[in-house]
Order: structure tokens, then sequence, then C-alpha cells
């Protein structure tokens, strides 16, 4: 079943130990997901199953694949194994680390098989304190490499078994630094990024104790697994929504020019986890942003999107990008000009994301798009002159309702000049047209019919410019033949009183008692 | 209403006209909660071996979390699923439609308030005799009002409704929601007494029969001013079948030395 000993990609061990039985059965069980393994699943934490020595021999030895029926099994097994390792650490004669060694591996084991490791029973039985011994200074890197693995996966789970790992923290920090062997550092990298995902009160926690520097120096070199692991560790460390981490981070000397290395240069899982941590940078802390783009981030971005078929770092990137966009406008223009519509131009990527069968990558594309198109009348007419409006109308008709919301913003900010005062925003009547000659309208009534207010009330201004807007007063007429009026009329009994009177205004003024006076 | 420049008398009534303006989202969003989740399960990807299904199990089961949909008509306290279960909701329960006038009402009980106020011979002679018939139209009050105004009134100013709420609005559907309205309505009572009667031929004549004869006391009831040169029922064109009632038009015509105008 494992026999597969030459194995060079040391994801290929767990794969092919699952066995035959266990698979089966597993993919039964797949209809009826636990609630308990969809919270596991969707967590910011992760479990280690092959550790950061990339010693292929330790995943050799692994059993068929546990499933949950066996949990008494292993919860047993994990009881005995602190025992053992309790009687390891207090004895004292020939041999002792070794014998150290061997019970941290054992543990590490059972704490590594399952998708629900025995923490809980490992926890009380006392596995936290003895870990901690083993991570004292001066401890040979295998001990230090297990006790971190040990401590990863007892803090991948629930919260309570994470917030188990503070008297571990200030250690595992330690072994963060520069003198430490990679892997060990890794490793304790990854049992820090296990607590940090798991919320607020952990990450203060973790920056009080310097956990920040020392990551933030892991990524400084070219490659190498460390920096995937340490990159993401610090996503997880700066995401917030408290802006301090990430506040912190930037005064790194250096990280910004190491974060737009990267981002240029490395592999996609590397750059993956860098895009994350340009995500939070980018959404908490203004000088990154502007010190980001004076860098020339935007560039690399694009770049990204335009070469990479991978939906892990597509989505960070198109997302960095809607937060700069969001953010600084102005920055983007100097892109519009000079790379209009040209693959790598910014247009030509969102439009590649719009073509994308993500739905993440359609909705958050749209969303930059509506940034854009809520600029300059310049960037308007560089979002009306491409291809992307036949890909908009076509979305706005057929495709999930986040996506067709945000597609909705963009038409609307198509259509309008930016408000100057109070006045009432102007018709950019030439885009008006054009979008509702492509045949808008059903899809904007849609949205009217919608339960969600936002929605709705978004269709109903979209239908207010037509009905403002369109020359020769077609207005009126082509939201009736869509059934605009029943639509409208549906808000006399909508409980949002805003919405009611809106389309009760649109249909007294446009559909009042002289409609149709001249048919 | 033909023109294109319109007044600005919408402003007036404070319409948030449609502002372009960037939409900037702090990273704890809900907007980019599906973006968090995803990244969680394509990490977990490699080290978990998903199947297909259990991926598809687990974005159903994150959308389906975060996406409960209140139904919005005033006092239903439905929540659905998903989109497509409220437009299953809303057509199950919120579109009574009159036999008449094809107007649509989200309650049955609003749709049976409409029919006495507007088709109902007996309910105008009782107005027209001073009893209290024009019930308050929120559920639970049960105030009665001896006119149409009188309720409006009551409706804006102790229930909050919008000056310009109309329970008995002038304006008609379009043509082809009527249509498909009426349509509608004649294959459902069709399809109810297809289970007690024979052919549907025989239907549709009864059908016709009654509803001429709603017709009939309708055109009894109005004014010639009122009465429009063609009944046609289930084709409403133009300014057809608009009824008024009765009292509203006195009302009117107290109120207002101008002529008394049908308004249609």
């Amino acid at each position: 079943m494992a026999d597969d000993g030459s194995a060079s990609n040391r994801r290929d061990p767990i794969k092919s130990s699952v066995g035959h039985v266990a698979g089966q059965r597993r993919r039964q069980q797949a209809v009826t997901v636990a609630k308990e393994r969809r919270e596991l699943l969707v967590r910011a934490k992760r479990l280690c199953r092959v550790g950061t020595s990339g010693d292929v021999e330790d995943a050799l030895v692994e059993n068929e694949m546990m499933i949950d029926e066996e949990q008494p099994i292993l919860e047993a097994q994990a009881i005995k194994s602190v025992e053992e390792l309790k009687s390891a650490v207090q004895y004292q004669g020939k041999g002792a680390m070794q014998k150290r060694v061997t019970a941290l591996r054992e543990l590490r084991r059972i704490l590594s098989k399952s998708e629900f490791p025995p923490v809980e029973a490992a926890l009380s039985a006392g596995a936290i304190p003895l870990l901690v011994q083993c991570l004292s200074f001066g401890s040979p890197d295998e001990q230090l490499l297990e006790s971190a693995w040990c401590l990863t996966n007892i803090a991948a789970g629930k919260p309570e078994e994470t917030k188990a790992l503070l008297p571990a923290l200030p250690l595992l920090i330690a072994h963060l630094g520069e003198k430490s062997s990679a892997p060990v550092a890794e490793q304790c990298a990854w049992a820090i990024g296990n607590v940090a995902g798991e919320g607020e009160d952990l990450r203060n926690v973790l920056l009080s104790q310097g956990a920040l520097p020392s990551l933030a120096r892991m990524i400084f070199p070219d490659k190498g697994s460390t920096v995937r692991t340490a990159a993401w560790a610090l996503s997880n460390l700066i995401k917030g929504p408290e802006s301090k981490a990430a506040a912190q981070l930037v005064k790194v000397d250096g990280i910004l020019d190491a974060i737009l290395r990267h981002l240029k240069k490395t592999d996609e899982e590397t750059a993956t986890e860098i895009a994350w941590i340009i995500v939070y940078l980018s959404a908490l802390s203004d000088i990154a942003t502007s010190m980001l783009l004076k860098g020339g981030i935007l560039h690399l971005l694009i770049e990204r999107l335009a070469n990479s078929y991978s939906l892990q770092l597509l989505i960070p990137v198109l997302r960095s990008v809607g937060n700069f966009v969001a953010v600084d406008p102005k920055a983007i223009l100097t892109i519009l000009i000079r790379e209009q519509n040209t693959e790598e131009s910014i247009i030509g990527v969102l439009a590649k994301c719009l073509r994308s069968e993500h739905r993440v990558l359609k909705k958050e594309a749209a969303w930059v798009l509506s940034n854009i198109a809520a600029g300059s009348i310049e960037q308007k007419r560089m979002i009306h002159s491409t291809e992307v409006m036949p890909l908009l109308l076509r979305l706005l008709s057929t495709s999930p309702f986040d996506i067709r919301k945000e597609v909705a913003y963009v038409l609307g900010n198509l259509c309008v000049e930016s408000a100057e005062g109070d006045r009432k925003p102007g018709i950019i009547q030439e885009h008006l047209v054009s979008i509702v000659r492509g045949g808008c309208l059903p899809g904007f009534i849609e949205l009217v019919r919608s339960p969600d207010i936002e929605a709705a009330r978004l269709g109903l201004q979209f239908i207010e410019l037509v009905l403002r807007g369109m020359p020769n007063g077609e207005g009126p007429k082509l939201v009736e033949g869509e059934d605009g009026i029943d639509a409208m009329e549906r808000f006399q009994f909508h409980e949002n009183e805003e919405l009611r009177v809106m389309a009760n205004s649109l249909v007294d003024k446009y559909f009042g008692e002289d409609y149709g006076i001249d048919e | 209403m033909a023109t294109g420049m319109a007044v600005d008398t919408v402003g007036e009534l404070g319409f948030p006209y449609w502002n372009p303006i960037r939409r900037r989202f702090p990273p704890d969003s809900p907007f980019f909660a599906s973006g968090n989740v995803e990244r969680e399960l394509l990490a977990k990807q490699v080290t978990l071996d998903f199947t297909e299904d259990e991926i598809n199990h687990l974005h159903k089961f994150v959308e389906i979390e975060t996406r409960r949909i209140s139904c919005p008509i005033v006092g239903c306290p439905e929540r659905l699923k998903s989109l497509d279960h409220f437009e299953d909701h809303y057509n199950a329960r919120h579109t009574a439609s009159c036999s008449v006038c094809s107007r649509v009402y989200p309650t049955s009980r609003l749709l049976s308030i409409h029919i006495s106020e507007a088709h109902d011979s007996f309910f105008q002679a009782k107005v027209s005799r001073g009893y209290d018939m024009y019930e308050c139209l929120v559920e639970g009050c049960g105030l009665k009002f001896k006119t149409y105004k009188a309720r409006h009134r009551h409706l804006i100013d102790k229930h909050k409704f919008p000056t310009t709420f109309e329970f008995f609005k002038k304006t008609q559907l379009s043509k082809k929601r009527r249509e498909k309205l009426q349509r509608q309505h004649v294959s459902k009572l069709k399809h109810e007494e297809d289970k007690e009667a024979a052919s549907s031929d025989a239907m549709e004549v009864e059908d016709k029969g009654s509803l001429d004869g709603l017709v009939s006391a309708l055109s009894s009831l109005t004014t010639s001013d009122t009465t429009p040169s063609n009944v046609s029922f289930g084709r409403r064109h133009g300014r057809g079948l608009t009824f008024v009632p009765r009292s509203v038009h006195r009302e009117k015509r107290t109120e207002s030395s101008s002529a008394p105008g049908p308004t249609n």
C-alpha cells in the first residue's frame, strides 16, 4: 500500500496510503458531510500531515487513513503515547534523548493520521507541558521538530484546543530565530500560523510576544518552503480587522521590496501566500498601499493575472487589485492609458476573470470594474469600448445573483457622470442607449424583483435612468415592455419604506394618468 | 410624460438617483466571504484528498448558510433558503390576482378587501348608507372607516404608509402581465373545477358567464362618464376597465369644483 518508497513528491505517500476500503467509505460519507468537518475545512488553520523536513520515510509508516468510527482507538493511542512521553521526559539516563524523540514521534504520528486528530484526549492527558519542555533551548533539532509538529496539529482544530498552545508560544516564537535550522523554524511558523488563524485575541498575544518581526524575516530568502509557510503564517497574523499588525509589518526594513520581488518571480504557491499579505496590507495600511503602488505593484499583479491559471493565486491577486483601485483610482489611470486593450491591460485581465468559470473571480472582477467605472469619463469610455461589454451583458442575464449585482453596478456606473454637489448626476446617453439596446433591462428588472434590498434599490435606480434618459421618451415603453411596471407595483406592500416610496414615485411620475394617452 | 425631459417632481420627493461611487470593503466584510472560504478549501484540498462531490457539497453548504432570505412583503415571516425558493414562495403566496381587473395583491386578505371595495355592489350600498366599510389594510388593526380617504389617512398617520401609497392604484399592469395573469387564472380555475365537472369547454363558458355577470354589475354601477366604450373581458386596452369606487368620485366632486373627470 505504501510502497512507493521512491516518491519524490512529498504529498504522494499520503495519497497512496489511503486504503481502498477506507477511501470508499469516505466517499460514501461524502454525501453527508458533517457540520463539524465543514467548519474544520473552512477554518484558517492547516493540519500538518507531512513534516517540514521532507522526510519521506516518516510518511511511509502510515497505516490506512483513519475514519471517524475508529476515533476511540485513536484516542486511546493518544493517551498511551502521552504517558510514554511523560516517562521519557522524566528519564535521565543513557539514551534519554532517543527515548524522547521516539515518544514524540509516536505522538506526532497519532496526531497526523486523521482529519480529526485525538487532540482532546492528548490535552487531557497533559501533552502541552511535556511538549513545552521538549522545546527548551539547546534541544536537538529532531526533538524540536517533532514537538513543534505535535503542537501544530493540536492547534489546527477547535478554538479551545488552539488556545491551549498559549504556554508554548514564547518558545515557538524564539525558535523562529535565524539560528534555528530551516525545518524547525518552518514547523514553528506553521504552529504559529494556526494560532494566528484562530482569532484576534490570539493574534494580539502573538504580536505582543514579538512574533511579527521574526516571521517577517523568514520571507527574505529567494525561495524555499520556509518562505511559503512563513508568508502564510504572516498573512494570518496581519489579517485584522485591526490595522496595527499591518502597520507594524510595513515598518520592517526591506519587507515591501521582498514582497515585490516574490510577486514578480517566485513560484505560484509562494506567490499565493504573498498575495494574501498584499491583500491585507492594501486593505489595512495606507502607507503600504502608497509605497507598493510606487514600487510598481499594479503592473506585477496584472502580469500574474494575465499569466496564471491557478485559482488559488488569482483570488488574492485580483482582490489586491480591487483594493488598490478602490483606494487610489488615480494610480490605475497610468496603467489604463499605457496598456489599453492589450492582453496585459487591466481591462484585459479583468475580462479574463469575467470569462472564468469561477464564481469568486467573476464577482470580484465585476467589483473592480465597477470602481473603475465610477471614475472619470475617460475611464468609463475605456471600459465601454472594449470586449468587456458583451461579457457583462451576458453575465447580467445568466449568472448567479451575487455576480449579477456587481455587474449591475458596473453598467449603471458607466451610464452616469459622477455628481457634483447636490445636482442630479448627469446621464451619459450614449452609454445608456447602447447598454439598454444590448438587452440589459430584463436583468435589472429581475433585480427589482429580488428580495435583496440593495439589489432592488439598484434596479429601481437604473429604471429611473432609463425612464429619464432614453431619447424620444422611449423609456416608459421599454420598461413596460419588460414587465417593469408590474415589478414596481410589487413594492406597494414591501416592508421597506424607501423602496416603496421610490417605486411609487416612479410609477406615479412616468405611468400616471396620462400614460398611454397617445395610443 | 411622453417627452424625455421630465420635470423634477421626482427630485422633490427625494428619489435617490444613481450616483457612481467607489465601494471599498474591509477584509472581513461578508463581500469577501466566499473568496476566503475558497482559499481555505483549496489549501486543504491537497492534504485531505477531496472528491469533486465533496467540494461541491462544501460550496453549497457555505452558500446556503450565508444567504437565508427574509421575505420582504409586509407581515410575512418566511425565511427562504435560496433565491429560487423565494421566487416559488412569492408566486405561491403573494400573487393573489383579481379575476375581474387582474390586479395583484400579496395576500388573499388584501385581495378580498379589494374585491369588496372595487367590484361589489353590496359593499357600495352599505357605504352609501353610512356604514364603516373601509377596513384598515394592516392585519390585526381592525379599524374601519366610512370613506376610502379616511382609511388612507389612517394608514399614513397610524401605520406610516408613504403618502404616495394608493391601495387602489389608478395605473395598470402592463398588457403582457395582465394577459399572463388572465391565462394563469383561467387555467387555475379550469384545473380546480376539472375535479368535479366534465369538460373544460363547459368550464370556460361557465367562467365567462359568471364573470360576465360581474362585468354587467360593474357597468350598472358606473356613471356614463366612466363606462368604457368596449367592455372586453381579459384584454384591457389603454384606459379600459379601471374602476374607481363611486364613493371616491363623490368625494372628489365635493372637494374640488372642477369637472368630475373619470380618472382612468
